[in-house]
């Protein structure tokens, strides 16, 4: 994939002037054409404004989204296409960075952030911007309060969305109380209040998080200059708070296992690894309603949680997959039955965050040095409750209802006969969605067959064929032409994209990464052993004691997996990836953003991952 | 008034900062005190090498040999010492310092359990740890020595080397060695470490000056290779607050020093291929010895260089301490020039601009 123009120029030149594959340049997999008839027209590259979009650096967005996008899913991305786009270019006008555009390539995502230049329009934004994000800063724990009651009340409103196939006669109650609308008007502004308390939830989204993670962004650069080569593990430490709402849903399971064990029914936990066994013997057991109560309170709103990233529905959510939930609890009610303590040594991590932030500051040289790292240290711990907490609320408790919303209607679409599967309505658009919602109540309303009927099954059938072709397709992590330098700071600061990691890109070549992968060094240590890859949720009920997880990326909801593993590898990740925060709480070497770990590694394969230095290494292949 | 001893063991009650046993032995002899693994040994005082000097009429010529190498072109200094660096060699030695130099490497031998214990003879200068007067590496080192009267031979050896060419012509900032350099060395006598790896470590990043760092360098076998700088080493840069191993830059090491039992002497020999590309100390033990400097560091109060072995069993020995001397002698005046609130920073880096800037620093007063 690697153009031969690239190092030509490069030899003309005499500097380094490589440039990642043109996005016009790519081949389409075969058995994926037309893959673009699954993707809105704005989503796509084209002739019209190949200039512009050629001259631009895209890279891979495999953080959000390392798979292929389903059509309806794509709502997510489009909503912070905007949402986080606009509160840099319109909302705080930060005076560097417009938005951060988005397009589409075998279906995988890439994004490219807009800069400003101009030092005039510069200024001016920066007056704009100093006020408005002032404001927020200086206001910040009431704007939390207010934030957190508005999600509340956003998510309170989505549960109260309801779908039901159109009935034979419009229900009495329409006509005796004179309403004047009927069941079709309901259903499409159903589907349109689904559809905006989605959009809605993701603006809030980025309300705050833009300016916390600016504030983590401003001491990070601070310790880097003063500690060259302070790792991010150090200062998220410093940063991060112990107890947050992500932790939230596996202290429910430790506090669900020691109750089993308190009223004897720890055997009961450990004897079924069937959820719907398990609850049944518990149900019959003496002292199991209690348990079960326990059991129900905690899963309000603790299991509504992602085993991914939140952003696509073919992630299983706890509350509808038990197995990985109760997995885990079995985990602790046998480590329970060893006599060990399954507590999270709560204390002990706030002394060592003390501990480690005390010796650095002694190491400042001077007083105003010390002073702004207080500061600085001050306003992280001030905004990172947010920026930790959010996560929760958006991505796991709403938008995995939004989910499980989406699937009622596709029950609608089911029960009039317009698709087979409820999962089959993934695989259209959601203004596709909103036509064959109006071509439903036309046949209703009518007395016609919609033509729906007949029209969307081969349609779905042959997208499910190209997105199951796309999604062996391996994504290069950037296209287009690398800029010189980066400054603008959102790249920074969500996904950590700097020079460096863009010369890294332009430096490796997928084909010849052979038995030696490097990433970044996440968390510490040495181990070896058998891989298991877990491309997907059903995998990880295969991973063994002992062997080194394999993976596109992590999800806070897998921590149960890590107290059987030795090592973690991840294609993916960013300065404040999952998978580094928790190997490090379990003390577990790994290492993320290897790039193309889940395409070299098999299952059953032994390696070796070195997580000081972020290599990871095929000792032995397993045999084919 | 009694005289000031010609042997003080590393071990023994007021070795510990003693100027007679120099500033390499003095430092050496608190590290035991504190409890540090420091191997067995005893240091020729620098009492001793007066007497001897005194005893044997040397000391005039001495003096006369530091006045005229001032104004002595380099080329013709050998020619100058040659006398006193001959008779230095060949003089008798007194009775009373011979006999001490004999029974005490006989106690060495007992106590380790070793007949003709193999030992470093090595020189410690009264002022050559001394920061801005480094003449570190400029003395002669004897390793891998057996028997009284080999350890007899280089202990002359060392004090000659006061008088080489490198130690005389030495000029810097207006000094030279007749003003700056010792008036005299300690001699010492200390157990070999028999080395699987050794090398040198900082407790700061010397590129740099970065506090919060531990840099370390390692060969395989004894040390000489990195402090003469002919072996390039594996290289650890170690988070001193977290004990987080930064980075670890390995090297190929073809070959390495050690002793050749065909000749009888350390010299540099080729290194097996399986151990060629392999790092000569495991994360363990670079933790190990991260956390020794953190503690020799907090000991002594500033920034050391420590020279470190680490022997088959995987025993750590620490072979030389003494201040960082090229950072110490700067300040570091920090990346903040004016005090801002903590939200106009953050303000203003989303603004484009980066508000952490490299520290600044300049010389100390």
């Amino acid at each position: 994939m690697t153009e031969k123009s690239g190092s030509d120029a490069m030899q003309q030149t005499g500097e380094a002037n490589e440039r990642f594959p043109s996005p016009f340049k790519l081949p389409t997999p075969e058995g994926a054409e037309g893959w673009e008839e699954l993707y809105p027209y704005y989503y796509l590259f084209s002739a019209e404004r190949q200039e512009m979009e050629d001259g631009k650096f895209w890279f891979f967005d495999g953080m959000h989204n390392p798979e292929p996008l389903y059509p309806f899913d794509t709502i997510m991305t489009e909503n912070w296409w905007v949402a986080a786009s606009q509160m840099a270019s319109r909302v705080w006008p930060i005076p560097v960075a417009m938005g951060i555009d988005h397009r589409l390539v075998n279906g995988y995502i890439y994004i490219s952030p807009n800069g400003v230049t101009d030092p005039e329009k510069i200024a001016e934004r920066n007056e704009h911007f100093t006020r408005r994000a002032g404001h927020y800063f200086e206001n910040w724990d009431e704007i939390y309060v207010n934030w957190e009651e508005k999600a509340r009340d956003c998510i309170a409103r989505l549960k109260e969305i309801e779908f039901h196939p159109l009935p034979e006669l419009d229900p009495e109650e329409n006509v005796f109380s004179h309403r004047g609308v009927y069941s079709s008007h309901d259903l499409l502004s159903t589907y349109n209040r689904l559809i905006e308390n989605m959009l809605e939830m993701g603006s809030y989204h980025f309300e705050m998080l833009n300016l916390g993670y600016g504030a983590y962004l401003t001491f990070r650069e601070f310790c880097q200059q003063a500690f060259p080569g302070v790792t991010d593990r150090t200062l998220t430490q410093m940063v991060c708070g112990v107890d947050n709402m992500l932790m939230r849903p596996d202290d429910e399971l430790r506090k669900l296992a020691e109750l089993a064990v308190e009223l004897k029914l720890a055997d009961i936990v450990t004897g079924h690894d069937d959820p719907d066994a398990m609850l049944a013997a518990m149900a019959k057991a003496e002292g199991g309603s209690k348990w079960l109560d326990a059991f129900e309170a905690a899963k309000e709103p603790w299991f509504h949680f992602s085993t991914g990233v939140g952003y696509t529905h073919s992630d299983p959510v706890w509350i509808d997959d038990l197995r990985l939930p109760l997995m885990a609890m079995r985990g602790y009610v046998e480590a329970l039955g060893r006599g060990e303590d399954i507590s999270r040594p709560l204390e002990s991590l706030l002394e060592k965050r003390r501990q480690v932030t005390e010796e650095y500051r002694g190491l400042l040289p001077t007083d105003q040095d010390r002073e702004a790292f207080d500061g600085l240290l001050a306003l992280n711990w001030k905004v990172f409750p947010f920026v930790e907490d959010h996560n929760f609320f958006v991505e796991h408790w709403h938008h995995t209802t939004f989910w499980s919303k989406v699937r009622e209607l596709a029950d609608v679409f089911v029960a009039h006969n317009f698709i087979d599967d409820r999962e089959d309505l993934f695989y259209l658009h959601r203004h596709e969605v909103y036509d064959a919602l109006y071509d439903l109540i036309i046949g209703w309303a009518t007395g016609s067959q919609s033509r729906g009927e007949i029209y969307w099954r081969p349609i779905v059938k042959r997208r499910r064929q190209i997105r199951d072709v796309l999604a062996k397709w391996v994504p290069p992590p950037a296209l287009g032409t690398p800029p010189s330098i980066i400054t603008e700071p959102l790249t920074i600061m969500l996904w950590g994209i700097t020079a460096e990691t863009v010369e890294e890109w332009l430096g490796v070549d997928p084909d010849a990464a052979g038995d030696a992968l490097r990433g970044v060094p996440a968390a510490g240590g040495k181990a070896s052993g058998r891989a298991r890859i877990v491309t997907n949720y059903e995998d990880l009920f295969e991973v063994e004691d002992g062997e080194i997880l394999v993976c596109r990326i992590t999800a806070p909801s897998w921590a149960p997996v890590f107290s059987r593993i030795a090592a973690a590898v991840s294609d993916v990740g960013g300065m404040m990836a999952h998978t580094a925060i928790i190997s490090r709480e379990y003390g577990l070497p790994a290492v993320v953003g290897v790039g193309f770990a889940t395409a070299t590694i098999k299952t059953g394969d032994v390696i070796e991952v070195d997580g000081n230095e972020g290599m990871v290494r095929v000792v032995e292949r397993a045999a084919a | 008034m009694t005289a000031d001893p010609f042997i003080l063991w590393l071990d023994q009650d007021g070795a510990p900062g003693n100027a007679l046993l120099g500033g390499k032995f003095a430092n050496l002899a608190e590290m035991m005190a504190a409890g540090f693994a420091v191997p067995a040994g005893f240091g020729v005082t620098t009492a001793a090498y007066r007497h001897f000097m005194s005893r044997t009429g040397l000391e005039t010529e001495a003096a006369r040999v530091r006045q005229a190498a001032k104004s002595t072109d380099l080329s013709k200094i050998k020619e100058l010492t040659a006398d006193l660096v001959k008779g230095i060699q060949s003089a008798a030695l007194p009775g009373d310092l011979e006999e001490a130099v004999r029974s005490n490497y006989a106690a060495l031998e007992e106590k380790t359990g070793r007949d003709g214990v193999p030992v470093a003879v090595r020189s410690s200068g009264e002022s050559e740890d001394l920061a801005g007067a480094s003449f570190a590496g400029q003395y002669d080192t004897y390793l891998w020595i057996s028997g009284t009267e080999a350890v007899l031979r280089d202990m002359r050896g060392c004090w000659a080397s006061m008088f080489g060419e490198a130690v005389l012509s030495y000029r810097h900032e207006g000094a030279d060695a007749a003003t700056v350099a010792d008036a005299a060395i300690c001699v010492g006598i200390q157990q070999m470490v028999e080395a699987r790896a050794a090398g040198v470590m900082f407790t700061l990043d010397p590129l740099n000056g970065d506090r919060s760092k531990i840099v370390m360098e390692g060969c395989w076998g004894l040390g000489e290779g990195v402090v003469k700088g002919d072996v390039t080493p594996d290289r650890f840069t170690i988070d001193k607050v977290t004990f987080e191993i930064i980075k670890k830059d390995a090297a190929a090491q073809p070959e390495e020093y050690r002793f050749d039992p065909a000749t009888g002497a350390v010299a540099l020999l080729p290194v097996e291929p399986e151990r060629r590309d392999a790092v000569c100390i495991t994360d363990a033990e670079a933790l190990e010895l991260a956390r020794l400097a953190k503690h020799i560091e907090e000991r002594r109060g500033g920034a050391q260089d420590i020279e470190w072995a680490v022997d088959e069993k995987g025993a750590i020995s620490v072979l030389q301490v003494r201040p960082e001397t090229v950072w110490s002698q700067r300040q570091n005046k920090g990346q903040m020039s004016k005090a801002k609130s903590p939200i106009d920073h953050v303000l203003q880096r989303l603004s484009g601009v980066r508000v952490a800037t490299t520290p600044s620093w300049e010389d100390k007063p």
